[in-house]
């Protein structure tokens, strides 16, 4: 065993994940935002307002659509919302007139309520289903301005709030409008480089895998939801300040659509991206007049050309880093040693037993009265032929399926089932039979992900990078690259998790489940698709992680790699147990011989 | 004043219900829901309005080229906006893409026919009357429709074959099933199905661009609340929708039928997420 | 040594496929004979699937097809299928809402109406026990039952090799002889048959000629009767013989 104190990396990434990168589009835009007046041209200056306030909302959005993957395409019933609200509090027609700042404020926290019931069905319904119900949202808002007579004035409309000097002239308010855009583009490029951006990212790309690691999808959804709605809201107050004066019909679908194209066109998982998207799609029709009537129509058409042609839009056309080739021969080289610094000795004898467990689909019994412990620091295999009941096994234990009988008990206390979520805080962590990752993050972003449920910061904190959030970053990124490191990966941290290969994306998920420090680690054919050399190298990083206390179970199909490394074996055959006993009992017994030649 | 309310439902309800077969026919040959199928009746209605009334057709010529446009366009959506994704990783582009086609559609119209509703010239030589051929030329075509299609399921090769590549489609493939050809064939299909629906309907919601977005949420309540795929499912949820849309006007007034009717969507799809006929979802891991 | 006949009916030649990035077979030559039983063995996670659906087409694969003296390298499955190729896939795969005979209706479109029709009943009558149900949808079927259907949609255009993927999953062992003594009398009829098995000793007694695929390779070829085969096999699948390497199993 080496004796190394640090762990010796061959990169060195900067430690805060991106770090300048992550700035870089709150930077620009100040920076190119506070220039502009300097050219004094005012037309220019109505547009430019126009695009932060858009961005305001976009940049919310893009939590929901770019990040968490979400198709909620009427979004511009939370505009028109916010801009009623406040102008109808800023007007003192219902009731006395409000600060216009307290009536941001209003308009924010009613966003932030309706953002959260306009979301609520994503987690419900099917992905259509939900982008209808968000088109319903969207009209029937309108619907209600124009009838609510008494309070929106109905076709008629309301003037919109004024804001006190010094944000009453043109470039006063711009300069708002402007603070407002580059605070958005702060706080969501934090959440983006926060284990709330990662998390999201997951549930849109890898949603089984996030729950495997202990990602709640209704909190996080419904989180970003209310930030969203809050964010859209206020960008409607100001939207109605720079109108002046609104009606039902300034709030058409086609801005449901700039904002929705904006994000996709720029790239999901990006800021700046949705952000040079939302600043095209503004300036585009202003720059040429017969462009304005066919604006939406060419919306139309660029959103097409980037689904079918470069689905991750501009940013993927930014991503040069990606496009570095990589060394074509790589070789996976796990340091097992280094497992020690990962997986802390274990306090106490930990023991994961199956008592009785039995699974019906549709007729068929895919698992009958299982039986099996695993013990501490013990690697257990578990093997059988096809449609044997193994996965299913495996997925019980993880809690994915629950069994029609029996149960699966941690250290005697019963586990519950159907809870595959709450199973990493258990520190239970799996992987799976084909890995599940996040295509479109790097390695060390994928393997962070299994730190997701260790933070400690709220949303709120990591939206203002307060201190808790920047500890929880440094720890994630710490024991990733540890992880990384341990299974021999750490040269591709930073490569795009799609460009590697097969093998390659199976060590990145055993490093994402050392991340939790699990007592117990479940496998699920890792070594389907491993070279020869791979997988003794599988093999010895396997062994050394039980030798550190954790019980793995070994799912597999690879007679030589069970034989090899398993303690104890237990075969299946048709949902039942057919033998179990140790390596060398099973290798000779008669039975399971037979079980698989199919006697 | 109970005779206008039952003969605008269900009028307006097999509009709906014809809305809701096209979604169907599309879906149960691909596995997904097109943005398309609202469209194309609205398209309908400003074809039959575009053919007839502008360019002066008579009623049958204007009607079958209206159909064949309709054909013609599910064709596009197939080719261009569903074949496409379907071999992606990423399930959810084919809502992106559909989306944009409708949209392009949409624009197109508004530009070039108009962004006011258009009249609809009347297609039969009768005067207008009590039951009128606003009302039962949509419930017709619905009925046709129905028939159609149980026939074409039924007794031929081709409407089999439909359904074998719905329900499974690797098997049907496997056989040596012309499964592409089969699945434009069921998109023109759908292309004419819908169309009909707005040409039917054109007397009643005139020939406007604005139809589309409203025939896009007001079809597919019906699929959601009939269950996905399921053709009688559509034909009821539609006519209940029309029944109880004109009850709600009439009662509330035209805004608070809109959300009454939003409302009672989105409760009973968080309820039945999979409609009332629809089959549960399946495993996932 | 075993010898193929001087034409094979089909030749595979370095085929090499898999899933996305998974590598799944690597180089398979493979050979079988007009009117010859293949058998293709080997444990589970092997390929032997993979094999099959390579070869009709459902897989996109590298490497050479030659089928019937064609290049059929590119072929799809409704190419390979209207050539005199037919894969039965595993895991009975029919449409359950359809009847018995839209089943086998459906495995002759696309062929002339008549002769349709005839070779749907030719194919019936090769399995009298599901004959009797033709009216029933396919979803009153048991799963022995479903499985004779799926022979039968393979019979209907008359191939010349029927590929059949593990037809005896989940029989019980009297229907499990029905089926394969069903493929051995297509064998005699002149069909040539690729059966991919589990059941080793039950496969080896009727087939001509077996092949051992373990891990994406070929790693035996040997004739049906050939001595000591059993074996031969277990040493192929688990690296190591447990048998007495002498005498009778």
């Amino acid at each position: 065993m080496n004796d190394s104190a640090t762990l010796p990396l061959a990169v060195a990434p900067k430690r805060r994940l991106g770090g300048l990168e992550a700035l870089f589009p709150t930077v620009a835009l100040a920076a190119a935002g506070a220039i502009l007046p300097l050219l004094g041209d005012s037309y220019l200056g109505v547009i430019a307002t126009r695009a932060c306030i858009y961005w305001v909302l976009v940049s919310g959005l893009n939590l929901v659509v770019g990040f968490a993957g979400q198709i909620a395409i009427g979004w511009v019933a939370l505009l028109t919302l916010g801009a009623y609200v406040t102008s109808v509090l800023t007007a003192g027609t219902v009731m006395p007139e409000l600060s216009p700042y307290l009536a941001l404020l209003i308009a924010a926290a009613v966003g932030a309520v309706f953002g959260m019931v306009v979301g609520l069905p994503a987690l419900r319904l099917r992905t259509f289903y939900f982008a209808m119900t968000t088109l319903g949202f969207a009209t029937i808002v309108t619907q209600v301005a124009l009838a609510w007579k008494s309070v929106t004035g109905g076709g008629v409309g309301v003037p919109g709030p004024v804001l006190p000097w010094p944000f009453s002239s043109p470039w006063g308010f711009y300069y708002f409008c402007l603070g407002l855009a580059v605070l958005c583009t702060w706080m969501t490029s934090n959440i983006a480089a926060s284990r709330f951006g990662r998390s999201l990212v997951a549930i849109r790309d890898a949603e089984v895998a996030a729950e495997a690691v202990g990602i709640s999808k209704p909190t996080l959804l419904v989180t970003v939801f209310l930030f969203s709605g809050a964010v859209a809201a206020v960008a409607g107050g100001l939207f109605a300040s720079l109108q002046s004066y609104i009606t039902p019909d300034a709030f058409t679908f086609d801005l449901s659509v700039l904002f929705f194209i904006a994000i996709l066109i720029g790239g999901r998982g990006s800021i700046l991206g949705p952000l040079l998207g939302t600043i095209i799609l503004t300036a585009l029709p202003e720059f040429a007049a017969p462009l304005v009537a066919w604006s939406t129509f060419l919306y139309a058409v660029l959103l097409l050309v980037i689904v079918l042609a470069v689905p991750g839009g501009i940013a993927d056309m930014l991503d040069f880093k990606n496009r570095r080739p990589l060394e074509r021969h790589r070789e996976i080289r796990p340091r097992p040693e280094l497992l020690a610094q990962i997986l802390p000795p274990q306090a106490h004898p930990n023991l994961l037993k199956l008592e009785n467990l039995s699974l019906s689909f549709g007729g068929v019994r895919a698992i009958d009265g299982v039986d099996l412990e695993i013990r501490m620091g013990e690697v257990h295999g578990l093997i059988g032929p096809n449609g044997s009941g193994k996965t299913t096994t495996l997925n019980v234990i993880s809690g994915y399926y629950a069994p029609q009988q029996g149960q699966v008990r941690l250290n005697d206390k019963m586990l519950p089932s159907r809870a595959a979520a709450a199973r990493a805080g258990r520190r239970i962590a799996r992987t799976f039979q084909t890995p599940r990752l996040v295509g479109a993050a790097s390695v060390l972003e994928n393997v962070m992900i299994g730190a997701a449920t260790a933070g400690r910061a709220s949303f709120i904190e990591s939206l203002l990078a307060l201190p808790r959030h920047r500890r929880d970053e440094v720890q994630a990124y710490d024991a990733a690259m540890a992880a990384l490191t341990a299974v021999g990966l750490d040269q591709l941290a930073l490569v795009r998790a799609d460009r590697l290969q097969h093998s390659e994306l199976r060590f990145v998920e055993i490093a994402r489940a050392l991340v939790l420090r699990p007592c117990f680690l479940l496998l699920d054919e890792p070594a389907a698709g491993l070279s020869v050399d791979e997988i003794k190298r599988l093999g010895a990083l396997i062994v050394t992680i039980s030798r550190q206390g954790t019980g793995v179970l070994l799912v597999e199909h690879h007679a030589d790699l069970i034989f090899d490394i398993c303690d104890r074996v237990t075969v299946l055959n048709l949902g039942k147990v057919l033998a179990s006993g140790t390596a060398a009992e099973i290798r000779g017994h008669r039975e399971v011989i037979n079980a698989y030649l199919g006697a | 004043m109970l005779v206008s309310i039952v003969s605008y439902g269900l009028a307006l309800g097999a509009v709906y219900a014809l809305i809701g077969i096209t979604y169907n026919v599309m879906f149960t040959a691909s596995r997904v829901f097109s943005f398309t199928a609202g469209t194309v009746g609205m398209l309908g209605g400003v074809f039959g309005a575009l053919f007839i009334d502008r360019l002066g057709m008579p009623v049958a010529v204007g009607l079958l080229i209206t159909l064949a446009a309709g054909a013609g366009l599910g064709i596009i959506t197939e080719v261009l906006t569903v074949r496409p994704v379907l071999k992606s990783l990423d399930q959810h582009l084919y809502v992106l893409s559909t989306l944009a086609f409708a949209l392009m559609l949409q624009q197109l119209t508004a530009i070039e026919w108009s962004t006011e509703p258009q009249p609809f010239p009347r297609l039969l030589p009768f005067g207008p009357g009590l039951f009128d051929q606003q009302f039962w030329l949509p419930m017709l075509a619905c009925a046709l429709t129905i028939l159609g299609l149980e026939w074409l399921y039924r007794r031929t090769l081709v409407g089999r074959a439909f359904l074998a590549i719905s329900e499974d489609n690797y098997a049907a493939r496997v056989l040596g099933l012309p499964e592409q050809s089969l699945r434009i064939a069921s998109y023109a299909l759908a292309g004419v199905i819908g169309t009909l629906a707005g040409f039917t309907g054109g007397e009643m919601m005139l020939a406007y661009f604005g139809n589309g977005p409203l025939l896009n949420f007001y079809g597919f309540v019906p699929v959601a609340l009939g269950g996905m795929g399921s053709n009688r499912g559509a034909v009821a949820g539609g006519l209940a929708l029309g029944l109880f849309q004109q009850a709600a006007n009439f009662l509330v007034g035209g805004i608070f039928a809109s959300v009454a009717i939003f409302v009672v969507f989105i409760i009973v799809l968080l309820v039945r997420p999979e409609g009332f006929a629809g089959a549960a979802p399946a495993r996932r891991v | 040594m075993p010898t193929s006949a001087p034409d094979p009916l089909l030749q595979i030649s370095g085929l090499s496929t898999g899933y996305g990035k998974i590598g799944v077979l690597h180089g398979i030559d493979l050979t079988v004979g007009p009117g010859e039983m293949v058998a293709l063995l080997g444990p589970n996670g092997a390929g032997k699937t993979t094999l099959l659906r390579a070869i009709s087409g459902l897989l996109p694969r590298s490497g050479r097809v030659r089928f019937a003296g064609k290049d059929l390298s590119g072929a799809s499955p409704r190419d390979m299928v209207r050539a005199g190729l037919v894969h039965v896939v595993e895991g009975h795969r029919v449409f359950t809402q359809l009847t018995v005979f839209d089943n086998l209706l459906l495995a002759g479109y696309g062929m002339p109406r008549r002769e349709r029709e005839i070779k749907v009943e030719e194919a019936l009558a090769f399995f009298p026990e599901i004959a009797a149900k033709r009216n029933d949808r396919a979803v009153t079927l048991s799963g022995g039952q479903q499985q004779m259907l799926a022979v039968a949609q393979g019979l209907v255009r008359h191939p010349r090799l029927l590929m059949l993927d593990e037809p005896s999953a989940g029989l019980s062992p009297v229907l499990v002889d029905r089926v394969l003594a069903a493929a051995g009398r297509l064998r005699d009829g002149g069909t040539a048959v690729l059966l991919v098995e589990q059941l080793i000793e039950k496969a080896l007694r009727i087939a001509d000629r077996v092949y051992a695929l373990v891990r994406g390779s070929i790693v035996l070829e040997a004739a049906g009767n050939e001595p000591n085969l059993p074996s031969r096999l277990e040493q192929a699948y688990f690296g190591h013989s447990l048998r007495p390497p002498s005498g009778p199993s």
